[in-house]
């Protein structure tokens, strides 16, 4: 490839960015919707929430709010709201745009994204600077649906005639981007908010999105000088990127704390036997899958397939208890054949009524890594006698498999969230398992455990430090005693940069923030502290 | 000529009923794919939103259980009164408006390249039949035969590999260039044409030899016909004889062709926006499939249908001027 002689013709003063793969633009600004696709970084660079979560750091950074306090048994939630912030209008910001969004929400269910208003009584705002928040039934984990909500100005929003179909074509906003100087099809432009709250920043004048269409024209663009900034998957990076310019092009792909998912369907009437889960669990080479199927861009998951930001709720006895993630294909065998699954003699495994025992793994069609990481695991799993064979569905069906619980295994994604309760929720609730053939949103492996959820929503009751760390301790025991779901390996965030004409983004030397853009919204570190070489 | 208007009008009719058959099976296979749109969108969040949003979606989208037939009724009445519905990939964008923006790239590049491609066909067709000993007939149709039996895609991938990527000439993508404004000014004007180049020039290629062929060999046919002979025995002129004699009949085939690759204009060229990241209505198409985004689905096909049938339509008459024959 020698792309890096074409003539670059490109605006030096505009950061280029892509995240977003669409080939011609569509103007919506809207922050709320969640249907609707704003362009980026309109959650976040343009509309900004209370408090913003750090995955790098694993923290809550104060953003429009500057601190919070739990009242009355964890039914209030006071916030003091930030003084001294404009709309890019010039209009002031106070508590009342907290508390009109808040409601607004209320008003509109379509817009209430994390069904807020489910556990929350009232939003009102008792001055310019505070904010009260009361609950119905005491939720903590509604701090993360209440500070990530992405506040809009009530003297706009109330002008408004359907907040649902609003596209809000001119977005005024309190982020450090608000200006759009520019809406083609192809390409746009967007400025920054001179009012912007945080004195002397951005530093970047305009962003600039050019419409890409694939990520190989993604890539070439990298090369070429022609984007600064992107979060898109690219194989062979070391070998396709960096090397072309090693002192400007840079990518770091860190670890966000959580893993990718071999799913098992509990249902499935060998897969229900946590024997069998754990022995398929030990067959797995995941040293191998990592490099075969994910170029080792990540690290093999921990047993509770919490690490890196997340390794901090780790339980004190956790190299005390049974690491099942470790390669050990002995044990595996061992354990298959105390599940009752014996070997013929040419090495398969048999089902109970004694014919050959057979599982399908599937993953959608085009996603090559996990393809791959899929075909190592069906050969390491042959290994140990059980027959595997790897289907690729197009994402519309592939899901529509997984919610129904019409698959075996699957290579798939669990919950996240800034503690590991959403994950642990979402692995073991019951009141999350549907039967098969009904749709299941969460819990596609269909794993209840009664002392999780007594353990879930004991968590979901204190917000006692030292009461939550316990009780995640706890869950980590159970998964571990359960293995609901077999983690393959840390799930990394792509970001990528050329810092040819920009300088100062977020690197392994200097994480004050990810580097992928698709971490919403926590680009926005990024976004504040790039500065032009 | 009464008759020809009752032919017309009967062909109408048809083609009112075709259209809508086809309005019903746009309806009933995009209901027929696995999944639903809201929960396809939630899970692109892989695992980011909490599961209680699927119902704010599925709100804000209008997706209802409501029974097929009253589903069924409100496409319908939404069709007659020129109303799309919503897009759910470009939610909250009426579906009219994507499909205009799409529309105007992919009429622009297919419709040029299938004119460029018929007209330069034809003329060469009836030239070489005319002169059917000569250097050009022998060389001219199985080059082009052997053009337009390559994968297109494998051939358009390689002209873009070298004109575009490797000898730079060609942009690699887009209808035109970031630098310019989209307006009626002569750099904007220049830009799109120098886009387009490229997937034109592809999209002839490969569609010259059938234009070429069919023409070469009904006008060769037509010219051993007897009235030939005889306007020759007359001793007209022998250009009047080749344009106005032979190639008006052996143009009919060619004609009706031409009408189908009319209609199907609009289905854009799915491959060539690809390859090329032109923004018409076939990639349009290919993210609506993605996306599950039915209303844009619909939208598509439905305005695929209409274009299929006018078109069609307009040969009907075109035929009627060319081939007496039809007016008895």
């Amino acid at each position: 490839m020698q792309s890096c002689d074409r003539n670059v013709s490109r605006d030096k003063e505009g950061l280029i960015i892509y995240q977003e793969q669409f080939l011609s633009w569509v103007r919506n600004f809207e922050p709320l919707n969640p249907a609707s696709i704003p362009r980026w970084p309109t959650r976040g660079g343009i509309y900004e929430p209370l408090y913003i979560y750090n995955p790098i750091k694993a923290e809550w950074v104060p953003w429009l709010a500057t601190s919070y306090q739990w009242k009355n048994n964890n039914k209030k939630l006071l916030f003091t709201i930030r003084s001294g912030v404009e709309w890019s209008d010039g209009t002031p910001f106070n508590a009342y745009d907290v508390a009109y969004t808040f409601n607004l929400t209320k008003r509109y269910p379509a817009l209430d994204t994390r069904n807020s208003w489910e556990y929350l009584k009232s939003v009102v705002a008792q001055s310019d600077t505070v904010l009260e928040v009361s609950f119905k039934r005491i939720y903590v984990p509604g701090f993360d649906a209440i500070a990530g909500t992405y506040i809009v100005p009530k003297h706009i929003w109330s002008q408004i005639d359907d907040p649902l179909k609003y596209s809000n074509p001119e977005p005024v906003g309190t982020g450090p981007y608000t200006e759009i100087l520019r809406f083609d099809s192809q390409i746009w432009e967007l400025g920054k908010n001179k009012n912007y709250w945080q004195p002397d920043k951005p530093h970047v004048d305009k962003l600039i999105f050019p419409a890409f269409s694939s990520n190989e024209q993604v890539t070439l663009a990298l090369l070429s000088g022609e984007l600064d900034w992107s979060g898109a998957f690219i194989p062979a990076i070391e070998r396709i990127f960096v090397d072309k310019d090693p002192e400007h092009h840079q990518y770091w792909f860190p670890n966000t704390g959580y893993s990718t998912f071999l799913h098992t369907n509990t249902k499935h009437p060998i897969l229900g036997d946590v024997r069998v889960r754990k022995a398929i669990s030990y067959a797995i080479n995941r040293p191998q899958v990592v490099k075969v199927g994910m170029y080792n861009y990540t690290e093999p998951a921990h047993v509770t397939s919490l690490s890196g930001p997340m390794a901090k709720w780790h339980s004190p006895d956790i190299d005390k208890k049974e690491n099942w993630t470790s390669f050990n294909i002995e044990k595996a065998n061992a354990l298959l054949d105390d599940a009752g699954y014996a070997k013929n003699k040419k090495n398969q495994r048999l089902d109970k009524d004694g014919s050959i025992l057979e599982l399908d793994i599937i993953v959608v069609s085009g996603w090559s890594d996990w393809i791959r990481s899929a075909q190592v695991i069906s050969q390491n799993l042959k290994n140990v006698g059980i027959k595997t064979k790897v289907r690729t569905y197009d994402f519309g069906a592939w899901i529509g498999r997984m919610q129904t619980g019409d698959f075996d295994m699957s290579i798939g994604w669990a919950e996240k969230g800034a503690t590991p309760y959403n994950f642990f929720k979402g692995m073991m609730f019951s009141e999350y398992v549907k039967p098969l053939g009904e749709i299941a949103d969460l819990n596609w492996h269909r794993f209840g455990l009664s002392e999780a959820d007594l353990l879930i929503k004991s968590l979901e009751r204190t917000s006692d430090q030292n009461k939550i760390q316990n009780i995640i301790q706890n869950l980590q025991h159970l998964f571990i005693e359960h293995a609901p779901g077999i983690p393959l390996f840390a799930e990394p965030a792509w970001g990528e940069c050329n810092t040819k004409y920009f300088t100062n983004f977020p690197s392994q030397n200097n994480p004050y923030g990810p580097l992928s853009n698709n971490e919403q919204p926590s680009f926005i570190f990024t976004l504040l502290n790039v500065k032009k070489r | 000529m009464s008759k020809s208007i009752l032919y017309l009008v009967r062909r109408l009719c048809f083609y009112l009923i075709a259209g809508f058959a086809a309005l019903t099976l746009n309806f009933v296979i995009p209901r027929l794919m696995p999944g639903d749109p809201a929960s396809i969108i939630f899970a692109r969040f892989r695992g980011k939103l909490k599961p209680e949003t699927i119902d704010a979606m599925r709100q804000s989208f209008g997706l209802t259980d409501e029974p097929l037939l009253m589903q069924y009724w409100s496409y319908i009445k939404g069709i007659l009164s020129g109303n799309l519905g919503t897009s759910i990939a470009y939610f909250p964008e009426p579906v009219s408006e994507i499909i205009s923006s799409g529309l105007f790239w992919t009429i622009f590049l297919a419709g040029l390249s299938l004119i460029i491609a018929f007209s330069l066909g034809t003329l060469l067709g009836i030239f070489i039949a005319w002169n059917r000993t000569g250097k050009l007939d022998t060389f001219l149709p199985p080059v082009l035969a052997f053009l337009g039996a390559f994968p297109y895609f494998w051939l358009a991938m390689l002209i873009l590999y070298i004109f575009g990527f490797s000898l730079n000439w060609f942009p690699l993508s887009h209808a035109y260039g970031n630098e310019v404004t989209p307006g009626l000014n002569l750099p904007y004007i220049f830009s799109v044409l120098y886009h387009a180049s490229l997937p034109a020039l592809t999209m002839v290629f490969v569609s010259l030899g059938g234009w070429l062929l069919s023409m070469r060999n009904t006008m060769i046919s037509t010219l051993g016909a007897d009235y030939i002979t005889f306007a020759n025995a007359k001793g007209i002129s022998s250009r009047l004889i080749m344009l106005r004699y032979a190639a008006r009949n052996a143009i009919l085939p060619n004609l009706t062709g031409f009408g189908m690759a009319l209609g199907f204009v609009l289905s854009g060229a799915l491959l060539t926006e690809i390859i090329f990241s032109y923004p018409g209505q076939g990639y349009l198409l290919l993210q609506a499939v993605k996306a599950q985004d039915f209303p844009l689905m619909q939208g598509i096909f439905m305005t695929i249908t209409f274009a299929v049938l006018a078109a069609n339509w307009l040969v009907d008459i075109a035929i009627l001027v060319f081939d007496p024959r039809t007016r008895k």
